[in-house]
């Protein structure tokens, strides 16, 4: 009391009692020696977490293998109070439970590490404890219990599923495999709205944490258990946490662009403000994007293992996801269709649902490529659509013309265009998607060629095509813009051949490449959407044949020689029919054109020259066009997981903060209901 | 007559006559005691005085009563023998079971004088409070100031000893269905001849009583004019037509109460037909209300549907502000006795009942007589209370979900009577379920209605069309989440519970054709109709049936590439709780379905290609070459200027629809072959497998009055009706209607129709050429199939055009279907009230030359044909005019549709539209002159140019 009277006494500060207790408890002496109601008396106390975490971090690995003996005690002793029926205490020992593995896994510590599990838990009655603890928490999570409670359940669980930075080393993970009876409260409190907008995030985490754990050994029930999961109000629920995370993000993002333009348009004399401006957006930019990053992992996740998750990527929130997740606004379900809050910009303030949030989402993201984190971060994305673009049901959801939304597509501002967001219209999802990947290719032609990214993202479009051709689907796309971006692609590439061909193996890419303007050759009569373009994809082709010859003869050289002598061959193989067309209709247009002595000709002159031409060729069959490598996550994408895991559980503790519960409520809650 | 009338004179008299208490015997209205009900202020109510032979000397014989017990005797008069309420609830709760358990107790026996009295008490006790008196606090009040549960159980078992014999009689007898009145009244011929009471005055009472009496006593007297009314109501030709028209017109309460009676045995179909007649006299007419009461409970109680039904009807046809304050309470008094839910069938057994009335119940009842509630249905809620409770949710919490659409249970009204195991079997022996958790009964599909009609209206608050999209779409995967679940579309009377609303068939619907001016007071920021398409399955007896069970698009379960096959089999036992899907699908579940990967869907990928058609699949060769070609080194050739062709012809080839236009969406979606988007929709969808699943359509209305859409529906269903009667081959195709409210609504959408708007702005071209383009060649089949159709239904429309004024006739509201009819749709300007009287369509109908060139020109044989089919039309139309005119004139009272703006000239103006006086030759002559007038009339064009230049209808 006297602490907080005055609190400038910085000297002789009085201790509560509390801490007293926890710092003799550290001393090793035993603290309930004196007192025989001592640990019934502890837990109504109100634990003081975070100084029990420091005075556990202080401690070096001697210090804490002498004291496993008093910890596991506590553990224990923890779990007994947890199990009691009186929610207060046990609320303060789920508190304190947080603290001592917090305290102990938190830091790394130099020396011998010693088992975390033996620390806490001790080896022999770790099975047991965790086994209570477990069922105990499944049972306050699904049961009926105040929110606060389960809130400190939940952070409890990802305290303890967050204890290693290496998720595969948490040994007390491994009890929660052994207990796998944590899935379905956990979805339970997905699938309803009113506990999803308190505790949807803390779940998705801690599902995808648990999912993440040797996810590649079969052993793993929360994996088997996500993917068979077929329960729509919850898969719907999962979404709409993952949604209003993104949404949330971009609607931030919108809000500062919007900022920074009519800013930058009232004192457009100083460029500097601006660039004030935007070098402050990407820091706070970055520092979203990273807090995205379990949500990001968790899409995947879903998308990846659970069949019936793709079915919900279309549908729209059910409660208002597209707000800032607060409890007030969730619970009333008719706000949900109402605009979001004065001042943001969004004026259709429509639901999005989780692919056209993700969508703009990777428009904002994969503006920016120069950190390793951001690169990390557009890959993530680029898997993600590439699992999408890979299913064949939600390939027909987005080619579906009746099933058409909004997509506001961000641009980067770049020296030759204007920044300027198009005016957005409803379009089938692949329209998006496709606009996207050109985005992405016209964007990103530097020195620094993030490579690996243009092959998923080049991947993404093949698969998109492999799709329209196999089901005959007819997108009414403007394929120009396409066909032009790859074009520039390879006329980057040829014309940077120094800087990029000697880091990277970028035949791969000019072969995917070739082989997508192969395909719409080949197969141009199932998806095409009318026979003009067909024609229209000739004339790029003719128009653009210097890039095509360049390419050819820089595969020529390389196919002789050095470490991508095949790469380089199969280029030189892919390409034949695009010389075939340029060498058969660029003698034709010549001779037309002096035939009628024009210099010039318009595009409609070359037009009618191709299509009177068409009769005299003759192409290869070229084989495999649309066939790809299915997405598989191991071998080629698991130390990546592995570190972006890594970076969730690193976000994942800066995000508990166990102290900060609501005391008031707590108590409030909990003596109502005791 | 004698003949018919014969049995039940021959019927054995009731063994015993017992003595009664002497201040029983009066029966209507009597002082105090035994009086009939009567409501303070209604003076002119007369029923009961002209039931009451008390006054006309006639002493009945008295009835065997305790005399604490006064039972209401509301029937005990000649009409009470009329009565043709089923008898099957009141025996079964009263342990009369021996004497009238059979459950056709239609029409009470014949027996002679003194039993008379006595069968009827009882009956009426039972029926009363069966039907009438727990729930119509209003009519029965007075006479329930008791328990009627106790009076119930008392009549019965009072009068079952003396009743039994003669209603065995009565019973068993055969009768000839129109030969029921005559039974009513063949007690009174009895009467007349029994010493009991003077001859004399049976006459005076045949007189004056009800034309019902008198008929029966007919043979004996002179035939009064009356007596032909009672032929007419035996005969053949009685109807509900006929039955809603003298409901209407005739103010003798005991023919009112007569034809209530006969309701009870007219089909259900037959009188739901009239129903927005019924309810509108009901809020209209105080008197019809009376006797309609117990007949609308009486439905109530059996059906959800005709409950909402009902109630939805009140509710619109009260909101007009004229009605005065005195009639307004009647209907939304029994809308709120609907909607309370207290109309439950009867479906707990007396003994079940007695089980659940809990102990305080007592003392409830010291304190009704204060109240004058009614007991019933407390009775009934009380059982509930006990009862009730037995659903658990899957978390085991008793949170009723109703009507939060964010729930996935927002249309469970967390009843599991017909899915426990007691439930399933009664179902499978055929045998009627009942609820008895007392779970409500109508919310579920309050709610499911209630959450269409909220799309609308957020719909309407978007700003573009393009919001309104995704809007829909957004807002029906949604409601998808809480399907399957008990719950229908009152449009289509075949029971089904919806089980999918795909949100991708769904769109918004041009609200601006249904503005054909601008001028006109509508507010386009409220209307925003849209239309569904709404998987459903077939169920017989949607109220009980089991619902299917959810499924989810499941192509497998697992994309995980992880050998998750044993872990999957070894975490099933672990996890029972899991949901399994279906069982088509779960049969696989564990072994197979987990390890189905994509090679599977390439495997099936191809199956579907080699069963594509054969043309298809040649186009597909070359990827079967590609395949090829990776064993032979020896390429393979093609030639792009074959693709070019092939996508060329692929493009040319003839589209059953149009081309998607981002400006009217709708077109796309309504030209869709029905049939085709059928399959389409049933591929997907994952209930596609079940036997009974079907798709309807539905366009869902707020912000406009279908009022007139449902008189419009009504005229034209009668007039279809009748000219099949009559065997002309016109053709109509009315759409049905549901009103919901005074301002919106559902409306059943024509399939395999576009409109002639449509045609003209996708096809750009004359519907002449339209047709050759559709259906072929001139000489062809097909095409003179589609145009005997649409000369058909062309002369159709044409008459209904004429007799009922139908104006804003432009294209947009004109469609053809798929076989070349012609459907009139959107009759907002119809009878007295056209948009705006501009002097446009003056002339009597829409007939343009181009529709005359479809037909083959003036002079054509099908245009001769055409004008004899709207002779034939309107010979037969004018036959039975009265039936149409009895729709409208109904609807007309204290209405305030523009229709009826003209007021009772409109009813006037319509019957001489039917031109009466005409011989068929001067009707000749006037079918020549108005299709003349029509083809020449400019005003046609003008309005159609107007219609162009206001709102780019072509």
């Amino acid at each position: 009391m006297a602490s907080r009277l005055r609190p400038g006494s910085q000297k002789k500060q009085i201790k509560e009692k509390i801490v007293q207790i926890y710092e003799s408890f550290f001393k090793g002496e035993d603290v309930a020696a004196g007192n025989a109601n001592f640990w019934d008396e502890l837990f109504l106390l109100r634990p003081r977490v975070s100084v029990l975490e420091s005075e556990l971090a202080r401690l070096s690995s001697e210090q804490l293998s002498a004291l496993k003996v008093p910890l596991n005690q506590l553990f224990a002793r923890c779990v007994d109070v947890v199990r009691e029926e009186h929610l207060l205490r046990a609320a303060h020992a789920l508190q304190t439970l947080s603290g001592l593995v917090a305290g102990v896994c938190r830091q790394p510590r130099p020396g011998p590490q010693s088992d975390a599990v033996d620390l806490l838990v001790g080896l022999d009655a770790a099975e047991r404890e965790m086994g209570r603890l477990c069922g105990r928490c499944a049972e306050l999570l699904a049961g009926l219990y105040p929110e606060t409670l389960r809130s400190l359940v939940l952070d409890a669980l990802l305290a303890v599923a967050a204890a290693s930075e290496d998720i595969n080393r948490n040994g007390l993970l491994e009890y929660l495999m052994i207990n796998s009876s944590l899935f379905e409260p956990v979805i339970q409190l997905l699938s309803h709205g009113a506990t999803r907008s308190v505790h949807g995030h803390k779940c998705v985490l801690l599902l995808t944490l648990l999912v993440n754990y040797r996810k590649s050994e079969p052993a793993n029930p929360y994996v088997v258990k996500l993917s068979i999961l077929d329960d729509e109000l919850a898969l719907n629920g999962y979404s709409q946490v993952i949604t209003a995370a993104l949404s949330d993000f971009n609607w931030k993002y919108a809000a500062q662009t919007c900022d920074s333009q009519s800013q930058g348009w009232l004192s457009s004399l100083t460029s500097m403000v601006g660039n004030m401006f935007v070098a402050d957006e990407l820091a706070t930019r970055s520092e979203s994007i990273k807090a995205n990053h379990g949500v990001l992992v968790a899409l995947y996740e879903a998308v990846h293992l659970n069949r019936n998750f793709i079915a919900t990527l279309t549908q729209a929130s059910t409660d208002a996801s597209s707000q800032p997740p607060s409890p007030q606004s969730t619970l009333d379900r008719e706000q949900a269709p109402a605009p979001p809050a004065a001042g943001q910009p969004d004026p259709l303030g429509a639901p999005v649902n989780l692919l056209v949030a993700f969508l703009q989402y990777c428009s904002i993201v994969m503006q920016d490529t120069k950190s390793d984190a951001a690169t990390n971060n557009v890959r993530q994305c680029f898997i993600v659509l590439t699992c999408v673009s890979e299913d064949q049901y939600c390939n027909s959801l987005m080619h579906d013309p009746n099933l058409v939304f909004v997509v506001r597509l961000h641009r980067l501002p770049m020296r030759h265009r204007k920044a300027t967001d198009r005016p957005a219209h409803p379009q089938p999802l692949a329209t998006a998607l496709l606009d996207l990947t050109v985005e992405f290719i016209m964007s990103h032609l530097m020195k620094r060629f993030p490579l690996d990214l243009y092959l998923q993202c080049v991947g993404i479009v093949h698969r998109v095509l492999c799709y329209q051709k196999r089901c005959r689907v007819r997108l009414g796309y403007h394929w120009r813009e396409l066909w032009s971006a790859l074009m520039s692609l390879l006329k980057f590439i040829v014309s940077n051949e120094n800087a990029v061909v000697k880091r990277n193996n970028i035949f791969e890419l000019a072969i995917l490449v070739v082989n997508i303007f192969n395909l719409f050759i080949t197969y141009g009569d199932t998806f095409l959407p009318t026979p003009t373009s067909y024609d229209e994809l000739y004339y790029e082709l003719i128009r653009m044949h210097q890039v095509f010859s360049n390419l050819y003869s820089m595969s020529l050289r390389y196919s002789n020689e050095g470490e991508h002598r095949e790469a380089a061959m199969r280029l030189t193989n892919n390409l034949v029919n695009i010389r075939a067309i340029c060498n058969h209709f660029s003698p034709k247009i010549e001779a037309w054109s002096q035939a009628n002595n024009q210099t010039s000709l318009t595009e409609d002159q070359v037009l009618d020259v191709v299509r009177s031409n068409y009769e005299s060729l003759t192409l290869k069959l070229q084989e495999s066009l649309d066939q790809y490598e299915r997405y598989a996550e191991s071998p080629r994408y698991s130390s990546f997981f592995t570190a972006v895991v890594r970076s969730v559980i690193r976000d994942t503790w800066s995000g508990l903060n166990f102290d900060q519960v609501d005391h008031a409520s707590l108590l409030n809650q909990t003596s109502a209901i005791s | 007559m004698a003949s018919r009338a014969a049995p039940p004179l021959t019927c054995k008299p009731a063994p015993v006559a017992l003595p009664l208490p002497p201040e029983v015997t009066a029966v209507h209205g009597a002082p105090a005691p035994c009086g009939r009900p009567r409501r303070p202020g209604r003076a002119t109510h007369q029923r009961n005085l002209s039931l009451d032979f008390r006054s006309m000397g006639i002493v009945l014989p008295p009835v065997q009563h305790s005399s604490l017990r006064r039972t209401h005797h509301r029937n005990r008069s000649l009409d009470s023998v009329l009565q043709e309420i089923p008898e099957l609830e009141a025996a079964e709760e009263t342990a009369l079971k021996p004497a009238l358990s059979c459950p056709r107790v239609r029409r009470a026996g014949p027996p002679p004088p003194p039993p008379v009295a006595a069968a009827a008490a009882p009956r009426l006790g039972g029926e009363d409070a069966a039907s009438l008196g727990s729930t119509d606090s209003g009519i029965s009040s007075d006479g329930s100031e008791r328990d009627f549960r106790g009076d119930v159980e008392h009549a019965a078992t009072g009068a079952a000893a003396m009743a039994s014999g003669p209603a065995r009689s009565a019973i068993d007898s055969d009768w000839p269905p129109a030969g029921a009145p005559v039974t009513g009244a063949a007690p009174v011929t009895v009467t007349a001849g029994t010493p009991v009471t003077g001859a004399g005055s049976v006459t005076v009472t045949a007189a004056s009583v009800t034309p019902v009496t008198v008929m029966a006593a007919g043979d004996a007297k002179p035939g009064t004019q009356k007596s032909w009314l009672l032929r007419l109501f035996e005969s053949k030709l009685f109807d509900m037509s006929i039955a809603v028209n003298y409901l209407f017109n005739s103010k003798e309460p005991g023919v009112q109460t007569y034809i209530v009676n006969r309701m009870f045995s007219f089909s259900e179909e037959d009188t739901d037909f009239f129903l927005p007649q019924l309810v509108n006299m009901y809020i209209q007419m105080p008197d019809v209300a009376e006797v309609l009461h117990p007949y609308l409970v009486h439905r109530c109680r059996k059906s959800v549907n005709f409950s909402l039904h009902t109630a939805r009807l009140l509710d619109a046809y009260s909101s007009d502000a004229n009605l005065s304050n005195k009639k307004k309470p009647l209907g939304t008094r029994l809308r709120n006795l609907i909607l309370s839910d207290e109309l439950r069938p009867k479906g707990a057994t007396a003994a079940e009942r007695r089980l659940a009335v809990p102990p305080a119940r007592p003392g409830e009842q010291t304190l009704s007589p204060l109240r004058r509630t009614h007991q019933r249905s407390r009775s009934d809620a009380t059982a509930s209370y006990s009862k009730g409770h037995q659903r658990t949710g899957s978390t085991g919490s008793m949170r009723c979900y109703l009507g939060d659409i964010g729930s996935g249970r927002a249309f469970d009204s967390g009843c599991s009577c017909y899915d426990t195991a007691q439930g399933k079997c009664n179902d499978l022996l055929g045998r009627r379920v009942e609820c008895v958790c007392g779970a409500p009964r109508l919310r579920p599909q309050l709610e499911f209605i209630g959450a269409l009609m909220s799309i609308g209206q957020r719909l309407g608050a978007m700003p573009t069309r393009e919001a309104k999209t995704t809007q829909l779409l957004n807002e029906l995967s949604l409601l998808n989440l809480n399907l399957p679940a008990r719950v229908w579309l009152p449009l289509y009377s075949t029971g089904h519970h919806v089980v999918r609303v795909p949100a991708q068939a769904a769109a918004v619907l041009n609200s601006k054709d249904k503005a054909p001016y601008m001028l006109y007071p509508h507010l386009p920021q409220d209307k925003a109709p849209y239309m569904l398409y709404v998987e459903v399955v077939e169920v017989d007896g949607p109220e009980t049936a089991p619902v299917p069970a959810k499924c989810i698009n499941t192509l497998r379960h697992t994309r995980s590439e992880e050998s998750l096959e044993t872990a999957a089999a070894a975490a099933a036992p672990a996890a029972p709780a899991l949901p399994t899907t279906f069982s088509l699908y779960g049969n696989m579940d564990a072994e197979n379905a987990d390890c189905w990967s994509q090679e599977d869907d390439d495997i099936s990928q191809q199956y579907w290609q080699l069963r594509r058609p054969r043309l298809e699949r040649e186009r597909d060769t070359i990827s079967q070459m590609s395949l090829e070609s990776a064993d032979s080194r020896e390429p393979v050739l093609i030639a792009p200027g074959d693709i070019r062709r092939r996508l060329a012809d692929s493009l040319a080839a003839p589209r059953s629809t149009f081309a998607r236009d981002p400006e009217d969406p709708s077109a796309a979606v309504l030209k869709e072959p029905w049939a085709e988007k059928e399959r389409r929709i049933r591929a997907s969808s994952p209930y596609g497998h079940l036997a009974g699943w079907r798709l309807l359509p539905v366009i869902v209305k707020c912000g406009d009055d279908l009022r007139q859409e449902l008189l419009a529906y009504q005229l034209l269903e009668t007039l279809d009706r009748l000219w099949k009667l009559e065997r002309v081959p016109l053709w109509v195709r009315p759409y049905r209607i549901v009103v919901l409210s005074a301002d919106s609504g559902l409306i059943e959408p024509v399939v395999n129709t576009v409109s002639l708007h449509q045609v003209k702005k996708n096809s750009r071209m004359s519907l002449k050429e339209y047709f050759l383009q559709e259906f072929g060649d001139v000489t062809t089949e097909a095409f003179l199939t589609a145009q005997r159709n649409f000369v058909q239904s062309c002369a159709a429309y044409c008459i209904v055009c004429y007799l009922l004024q139908v104006k804003d006739r432009h294209n947009g509201n004109i469609l053809l279907d798929s076989a070349g009819h012609l459907i009139h749709i959107d009759f907002g300007f119809m009878l007295s009230t056209s948009p705006k009287n501009l002097g446009f369509e003056a002339s009597p109908f829409k007939l343009t030359p181009e529709f005359v060139e479809v037909m083959g020109g003036l002079g054509s044989d099908m245009f001769e044909y055409f004008k004899i089919l709207m002779l034939q039309g309107l010979v037969a139309a004018r036959k039975h005019h009265e039936k149409l005119l009895t729709l409208v004139e109904i609807m007309r009272s204290g209405s305030q549709l523009p229709c009826f703006r003209s007021g009772a000239a409109t009813v006037q103006f319509l019957r001489n539209r039917f031109h009466m006086n005409m011989t068929e030759e001067q009707l000749q002559y006037l079918v020549d002159s108005m299709v003349e007038s029509s083809i020449h009339s400019l005003t046609t064009k003008l309005y159609d140019g107007f219609q162009y230049f206001t709102n780019g209808i072509l």
